[in-house]
């Protein structure tokens, strides 16, 4: 969004939404999202619910990915993490007779604590390898992480391969026992998410990030440290994920190691791509369109093939076709993601009609 | 003396996973992509081992020799063969074999055409772009991979006939029994005859130094002459060739089964660990996984086993950041 910027002061510059399309874009989402409780039926909640758990998710991972420049697809792993970290804080708490009312705001930041924690343990090769490497090095994390979920020897916590049945937060008093009561919940923190990254990249450890991705060398050169700065970021990044995860242990009743898995870190960093990275609207475009495609897909094959179970059949791949083609399309032809698409659109519609593109 | 059994048992997995990385490393020393989805065209390849080797004999219209070919001489020597002995499994396989080559020959076509189609709409596109848009169009590929595999297969595992005869041998290794299946030691040497020809065939076939000079220098390699584009799709017929034969080697084995393309993570991990150019390191570090997987299962049982290659690769990166053998990235600042 180029154009229809012009600024008179520092303070209009400063500004976080310094123009009127972002202005009304972010009108009209928080509008939304308000609104969506109240009217919507469980089915629309449901998928509110798993853009924003993905939103945030997919906000960390920017960081990581598209801000700092470290591919990782290992990002599923800390999402984990922070799901089962929330369950076994709750059940901790309770058997220590702390009060209900008082849990969420320990198991909260401590399950953003731990996939920090472990973040930064993940991010050490980063140190000395990059590309190929670290996303290598991020998915054998990942692989390690659900591992240790599933084997027998922490299944007292982790319930092993039967999954964990999660707990229902109390916040003052409101017990959030239904989808549509946490969809308030993850609603709140997907804004703060996404309005608390757009503001790291307004501060020295965000413009250090930017450092690192454009040339880590010339970075440590200007007197970025690699070390504290990687490190930092991967921490962040795996903290928004954790806080994604805590949100998807509010929300399901169940949470199952293999739900964790590989697909969903591809998931991840497809909706990063597909939506534009290093972008703060990326994320968001890009797990509207990864949620809701396979939806749209769904009632189309339904409307198509009626209810016949081979229509059922096929809707498993054809979604898997979409997904990798959506992949491979956008890095093809739109490597910027839908940010771009947006960005010349809106360009258009300022000049117009004078010039167009 | 178990350690020696699960030592010959880690050499023969070891030899697979080298197998399956010849395909990784010969992409990337030519195009510099590393092919993320490498495991699911070996699962490609082995469905479509198991369409023309199983299913494709079956049917009403197939000739019969094809589902089973069974002369005199090969009926008179079963009859008269011991009961598992090495002879009476030799008896057993030369029936299959005209369905093993029919579904081999179709599975390399068929892999070798996918393969052929990526590397020209999907990378070839890409010359030139930063490592990262190559990464995640092969990661794109695995959804799109695995996708066409359910969509034309079911998700059933299933068995396959075994490459080469597959008679169990038991030795005596200073008293202690040891066991050795046929099929795996054939596979063995199947797999290191491959290898082995394949790095003689980059040293010294001109087609070969072709390959080692387009990893050298791209624009270099061109300017001298080298058909560069063409470099590519060896590379990824290579690729697909190997992949082809390691799925039909996999697949009876462990049976077709859609997580045949999980195996490809490990080898990635493996390929890492080596050096991403090197066909020696790679050949190293396959063994030295295999025998680590072996060594694991034996000391703190089977489900360590899939984590272990990976650990392995995250400690030698860390210490070593190209892999064993691998050479480092120069890097213009």
């Amino acid at each position: 969004m180029i154009n229809g910027n012009r600024k008179t002061s520092y303070l209009e510059d400063e500004q976080i939404l310094n123009n009127n399309y972002k202005k009304a874009f972010v009108a009209l989402m928080v509008a939304l999202a308000i609104a969506l409780p109240i009217f919507a039926n469980d089915y629309i909640i449901l998928m509110a619910s798993l853009v924003g758990i993905m939103l945030i998710a997919v906000v960390g991972v920017n960081v990581l990915v598209g801000y700092t420049g470290l591919l990782s697809l290992g990002h599923a792993g800390f999402v984990a993490i922070g799901a089962y970290a929330v369950s076994i804080i709750h059940g901790l708490l309770t058997g220590w007779g702390i009060p209900d009312i008082l849990q969420p705001w320990i198991a909260l930041p401590g399950a953003m604590a731990a996939a920090a924690l472990i973040g930064i343990v993940v991010g050490l090769p980063s140190l000395r390898v990059k590309g190929i490497y670290l996303a290598v090095a991020t998915l054998s994390a990942n692989f390690i992480i659900i591992f240790f979920i599933e084997i027998d020897t922490f299944a007292q916590w982790t319930g092993g391969r039967l999954g964990l049945t999660t707990p229902d937060p109390n916040f003052f008093g409101w017990v959030l026992d239904t989808q549509r009561e946490v969809y308030v919940l993850i609603a709140i923190f997907s804004f703060a998410t996404i309005l608390m990254v757009q503001n790291l990249f307004r501060t020295r450890v965000g413009r250090a990030f930017i450092a690192i991705r454009e040339k880590d060398y010339s970075a440590e050169i200007l007197g970025v440290s690699l070390l504290k700065y990687k490190l930092t970021s991967f921490a962040i990044s795996a903290a928004c994920c954790g806080l994604a995860g805590a949100m998807w242990a509010y929300f399901y009743a169940k949470i199952l190691p293999e739900q964790f898995e590989l697909a969903l870190s591809l998931q991840l960093v497809a909706a990063l791509i597909v939506g534009g990275m290093g972008r703060t609207m990326g994320p968001v475009f890009g797990v509207i369109l990864i949620v809701l495609v396979p939806e749209i897909l769904k009632i189309t094959m339904g409307a198509i093939g009626g209810g016949s179970i081979e229509a059922a059949q096929l809707r498993a791949p054809i979604q898997e076709i979409v997904f990798g083609s959506l992949i491979i399309g956008f890095v093809l032809f739109e490597p910027l993601g839908i940010s771009h698409i947006m960005d010349r659109f809106f360009r258009a519609l300022n000049r117009w009609p004078f010039a167009r593109g | 003396m178990q350690f020696v059994q699960f030592l010959i048992n880690g050499l023969m997995s070891g030899a697979i996973y080298a197998l399956i990385a010849i395909g990784i490393v010969a992409v990337y020393k030519s195009t510099r992509v590393v092919n993320f989805a490498h495991g699911y065209m070996i699962m490609i390849g082995a469905y479509l081992y198991y369409t023309f080797a199983v299913l494709f004999p079956e049917l009403s219209w197939a000739p019969s020799w094809l589902s089973g070919w069974a002369p005199e001489w090969v009926i008179d020597g079963k009859n008269n063969a011991k009961m598992f002995s090495p002879e009476a499994a030799f008896y057993d396989w030369i029936p299959d074999i005209p369905r093993i080559i029919f579904g081999l020959i179709f599975a390399i076509i068929g892999s070798g055409i996918i393969a052929l189609f990526i590397e020209r709409f999907l990378m070839r596109p890409l010359l030139g772009q930063s490592n990262f848009s190559m990464i995640m169009v092969t990661v794109g590929l695995i959804s799109v991979l695995s996708g066409f595999k359910s969509l034309f297969w079911t998700g059933d595992a299933a068995s396959v006939p075994h490459l080469t005869p597959n008679p169990a041998f038991r030795l005596d290794f200073f008293g202690t029994p040891i066991f050795i299946f046929g099929a795996n030691l054939m596979s063995m040497i199947i797999a290191a005859i491959i290898f082995g020809y394949i790095v003689y065939w980059l040293r010294k076939s001109s087609a070969g130094v072709a390959i080692r000079a387009v990893s050298e220098d791209q624009s270099t390699a061109y300017s001298m002459g080298i058909n560069v584009p063409r470099v590519f799709a060896q590379a990824w017929l290579i690729a697909a060739a190997t992949g082809a034969i390691a799925g039909a080697v996999l697949a009876a084995r462990d049976g077709v089964s859609p997580s045949l393309g999980l195996f490809g993570f490990s080898v990635l991990a493996i390929v890492l660990m080596g050096g991403l150019d090197s066909f020696v390191g790679v050949f190293i570090a396959a063994m030295l996984v295999g025998v680590l997987e072996a060594l694991v299962q034996w000391q703190l049982g089977g489900t360590w086993v899939e984590i272990a290659p990976y650990v392995a690769v995250l400690v030698v990166i860390i210490i070593k950041p190209h892999g064993l053998l691998g050479s480092p990235e120069v890097e213009r600042i």
